[in-house]
């Protein structure tokens, strides 16, 4: 069942469309700088987008820290909730359900192909801002001493790429749980696009709240709450606490969506 | 062979397990907290002096403060604006009074003071740079000033045994705290109370609230400063340590900002008392802060060109008063006063502080009457 949903989002069209949208904004930001020679401003713009014309190998994760706020959870909301809606509006849920597979494992494998999707897209961003990062920004003389920790010590290449890893797998975690809440909505309606909508007007809503001092009560339970966290890996020494409470916080939603998606898609009266 | 029972999952059951993993998710956060927190029968006069004399102690954390103090400030004033405003996340790790780190994490970044004993560097991540001082006789409010440790000691320092009183205890980063309130005597301070909670066993505050207003204000203590994580135990030498990056520029600067450069060059010399308040600054300077505890001010003069916009930013601020030779405006426990108007060519005095407006205008009278000092 996983393989054939893999199948189908590998040889889609319009994943490898989107793949490349979210890819061309990060690329452009850094053709961009590397033109004209212009960070922003000091506690202006994305995170490490200030280093990167000292640092090009930081281009990664400024790349990340772009797409991460908006453009990632739009494409993955678009994905995962195609996952049932879609079949549904074209018609072909009941067919798919007409095979000898439960209702869970249909789902498992609707998520596991959106958790493909989340980390093509993210290492196809990686790769691409590292080689365009090295080819074009940055200096070399100051790159081969080692990265600047945000704290403003020496990372050595080994301590750069390892958390630069661990920044990545934390982005995708962070997009797992977008991919369920876009999962559970798409068992809910019918139609692809209003899952996604509603998926978007939830971490919407959710950056929203954050900005406000009213809702500090429930911030730390918000779900876009943590997914800045990837530049404490970044400090020296690293600071955990953001990152384990983000973790758990994605995980806690995976659990509760998911388990929703489940109870609520194994009990529809399947028409479609 | 007998049969299987087969059991099918109705709606409702599916639901049910829905609803125990919310249940689940909700119960690990909340559990700790139904804890019972232990109090012991430490009074309060053994608090009070415990906090005193917990200046070194070594501990390290992450701390959180909040302020709701809100004065339209700009940059001229470093930090000071942001820092009493919103909320702000600290790392430190402190061996003593003279080797400590504080780093002030921001979301892109981090802007960090290493303390190695007369010498303070101050780096900042997203200008890449980290600039060298020499600690001055005067200088503005800093990150580390609101660590919960140093904002304890400094509001306590004039506190009687009298003038506290035990509290129930509370758990602060994961340790039962005893807490204190400094009720200070009516007078001329804008504090009412000070509430701090104290790590039993070193005497170190954990966390610290500064209320302008009696325990039962619903907008809340005006300052907060809490560890929610702590270990109280020396710090290791790199630590406390600066191990620049190639990729950092450093530089030395001869001043940190602007009051410690009005107070070597500005031309006046403090008295040593003004308005009654006894002056803290040692030397012949021209800035200084005045006063103890929670009756304390700041005396900085300014030129014209640093005075104009920030008399611009304060006439926006929420019932300022202004008049002929000053502008007064309070937020909560602070009131910041600044004398003379628009394109005076003379020195301006900024004075702010946690003092009634009435006090500051009478400090302002005694500053304008300063006779200028050619030679310095």
């Amino acid at each position: 069942m996983i393989a054939v949903e893999l199948r189908k989002l590998l040889r889609s069209r319009r994943t490898w469309a989107t793949i490349l949208l979210v890819d061309a904004l990060p690329t452009l930001v850094g053709v961009l700088l590397a033109v004209t020679d212009l960070g922003p401003r000091p506690g202006e713009g994305p995170a490490f987008l200030s280093a990167v014309l000292t640092d090009g190998t930081l281009f990664p994760l400024a790349a990340l820290a772009i797409v991460l706020p908006l453009f990632l959870p739009i494409a993955v909301a678009i994905t995962a909730g195609e996952a049932v809606a879609g079949e549904a509006a074209a018609g072909t849920l009941r067919y798919v359900l007409v095979r000898p597979v439960s209702r869970l494992r249909f789902l498992v494998a609707k998520l596991a192909s959106v958790l493909v999707f989340v980390v093509l897209t993210v290492l196809v961003v990686a790769v691409t801002a590292y080689v365009l990062g090295v080819l074009l920004l940055g200096d070399q003389s100051v790159t081969t001493a080692g990265t600047t920790s945000v704290s403003g010590s020496s990372l050595s290449t080994p301590e750069l790429v390892g958390r630069t890893f661990l920044a990545l797998g934390y982005a995708i975690l962070c997009m797992l749980g977008v991919a369920t809440i876009a999962l559970f909505l798409s068992t809910c309606v019918a139609s692809p696009l209003g899952a996604a909508l509603g998926t978007m007007a939830v971490f919407v809503g959710s950056a929203l709240l954050l900005t406000l001092d009213a809702s500090d009560a429930v911030r730390d339970y918000l779900p876009t709450r943590y997914w800045l966290a990837f530049v404490d890996l970044f400090r020296d020494p690293i600071l955990w606490r953001d990152l384990q409470a983000g973790v758990l916080l994605q995980v806690a939603y995976v659990a509760v969506f998911f388990a929703a998606a489940w109870a609520n898609f194994a009990t529809k009266d399947v028409a479609d | 062979m007998r049969p299987r029972t087969v059991w099918a999952m109705t709606p409702r059951s599916r639901w049910s397990v829905v609803a125990g993993v919310v249940l689940a998710v909700v119960a690990v956060p909340l559990a700790p907290r139904l804890l019972p927190v232990g109090d012991t029968d430490v009074t309060a006069a053994v608090l009070l002096d415990a906090v005193r004399g917990s200046a070194d102690v070594g501990h390290s954390g992450y701390v959180e403060t909040r302020g709701a103090v809100q004065l339209p400030v700009g940059d001229d004033l470093g930090d000071v604006g942001e820092l009493l405003a919103g909320t702000t996340r600290l790392r430190v790790w402190w061996q003593d009074e003279d080797a400590w780190r504080v780093d002030r994490l921001l979301v892109a970044g981090e802007k960090d003071l290493v303390h190695d004993g007369p010498v303070t560097v101050a780096y900042d991540y997203e200008d890449a740079k980290a600039v060298v001082t020499e600690d001055p006789a005067i200088r503005l409010p800093r990150a580390s000033d609101l660590l919960p440790p140093v904002l304890g000691r400094a509001v306590l320092e004039d506190a009687a045994d009298t003038d506290v009183r035990r509290l129930g205890p509370r758990r602060v980063a994961g340790v039962d705290a005893p807490g204190l309130r400094y009720t200070p005597p009516a007078g001329r301070s804008t504090v009412d109370h000070v509430d701090v909670w104290v790590e039993p066993g070193s005497g170190l505050p954990l966390r610290v609230e500064v209320w302008d207003a009696g325990a039962d204000d619903p907008a809340g203590p005006d300052v907060v400063s809490t560890f929610d994580d702590v270990e109280v135990a020396r710090p290791a030498d790199d630590r406390v340590g600066f191990p620049a990056s190639r990729g950092v520029e450093v530089e030395r600067a001869d001043t940190l900002d602007v009051a410690d450069a009005a107070g070597r060059y500005a031309p006046f010399v403090l008295p040593r008392r003004l308005a009654g308040f006894a002056r803290r600054t040692e030397g012949e300077v021209a800035a200084a802060t005045f006063g103890s505890g929670v009756s304390r001010f700041l005396a900085v003069p300014l030129r014209s060109r640093e005075a104009d916009p920030l008399r611009r930013q304060l006439r926006a601020a929420p019932g300022v008063v202004t008049g002929d030779y000053r502008t007064v405006a309070r937020s909560g426990v602070l009131t910041v006063l600044l004398t003379g108007a628009d394109r005076d060519p003379g020195a301006a005095w900024l004075v702010a502080g946690t003092l009634s407006p009435d006090t500051l205008e009478d400090v302002a009278r005694a500053l304008l009457v300063l006779p200028y000092v050619d030679q310095r």
